[in-house]
């Protein structure tokens, strides 16, 4: 049977402790080992910061929205968030967004982009913040294959699959 | 004669200091031959270079000061988003580089910690003045 869980969360940052605690306890619903609940809960935590920092929320009632389901070994984490294309820092983001997936996908192990990109953020100033580790450190740790589109509506939606299935990684 | 538990513990572990940001805590022991940096709770703050990088910078001023090796104890810390491992990167490339001695700690037996912090083991040194070490314990 397909489970799920769905969230609407306000795009403001102290929401998104809620939504981990929210998504750790559906992930130990499910049954899974706590390693995978921990980097399930990464995955979402990561998706879910990224929106909250380039999205674009224009109307009160605008939210983050997070789906996750689960179909067998199967886990989806779905991280949606309204996005105006034709505004130039969010055209960028996409752009970004695009270049990082296939760069991370041009790697055989996650591992290798992890540590490439580990070498490249620590050699950069002391008071540069931005990570730039979020979605590699969600292929690696999370083993999860990521992808994004952009809906009619003006909605991004990134998307990562993770497969327990064959390792140790799954139920305790 | 009665001594507060703080007093009790700066005699027994040497000089303590605490700092606190949202969910997360470190703690500053300065002993004999180091000064242990313990992270405690979570590290989700949405710039959280703010608050690590100045007392990463205070403690790499002191170790140069002392020749005190800095302990980076993470065994305790229950999450951490990808941010906060900027600033314990910049660190670690600049001590590699550099000459003082950082030995980084984490709790091998949470899959997490393993994961990420063994792939930190590139900014070891071969002479061990940087260190990578996993302990296969568990941290109560």
């Amino acid at each position: 049977m397909k489970q799920f869980l769905k969230l609407a969360v306000k795009p403001e940052w102290h929401e998104i402790e809620e939504a981990r605690n929210k998504t750790t306890k559906f992930l130990k619903s499910l049954g899974l080992a706590t390693d995978s609940v921990h980097a399930l809960t990464m995955v979402m935590s990561e998706l879910i910061e990224n929106s909250v920092k380039y999205g674009n929320f224009p109307l009160p009632a605008d939210n983050v929205e997070v789906d996750i389901h689960q179909d067998e070994n199967i886990i989806t984490v779905e991280v949606i968030n309204p996005v105006n294309p034709v505004d130039e820092s969010a055209y960028n983001h996409l752009k970004k967004l695009d270049k990082t997936i296939q760069w991370i996908r041009g790697y055989q192990d996650p591992f290798e982009a992890y540590v490439e990109k580990l070498k490249e953020v620590s050699r950069r100033p002391l008071n540069d913040e931005e990570s730039g580790l979020g979605l590699v450190r969600i292929a690696y740790e999370g083993k999860a294959i990521l992808d994004f589109f952009v809906g009619e509506g003006g909605s991004l939606n990134v998307s990562a699959v993770s497969n327990f299935q064959g390792d140790n990684y799954g139920k305790d | 004669m009665y001594l507060p538990f703080q007093i009790f513990r700066e005699i027994i572990m040497g000089k303590i200091e605490l700092y606190e940001d949202n969910l997360l805590q470190i703690e500053l022991i300065e002993n004999k031959n180091s000064i242990n940096m313990v992270w405690t709770g979570k590290s989700i703050h949405r710039k959280p270079s703010e608050f690590i990088t100045p007392i990463l910078a205070e403690t790499i001023k002191k170790s140069t000061a002392t020749k005190k090796r800095i302990i980076l104890d993470f065994r305790r810390l229950a999450y951490m988003n990808s941010s906060t491992i900027t600033p314990v990167i910049k660190i670690l490339e600049r001590a590699k580089r550099g000459t003082i001695q950082i030995t980084l700690l984490y709790n091998k037996s949470l899959k997490w910690q393993d994961l990420s912090f063994s792939a930190l083991e590139i900014f070891q040194t071969k002479d061990g003045r940087v260190d990578i070490k996993g302990v296969d314990n568990h941290v109560s």
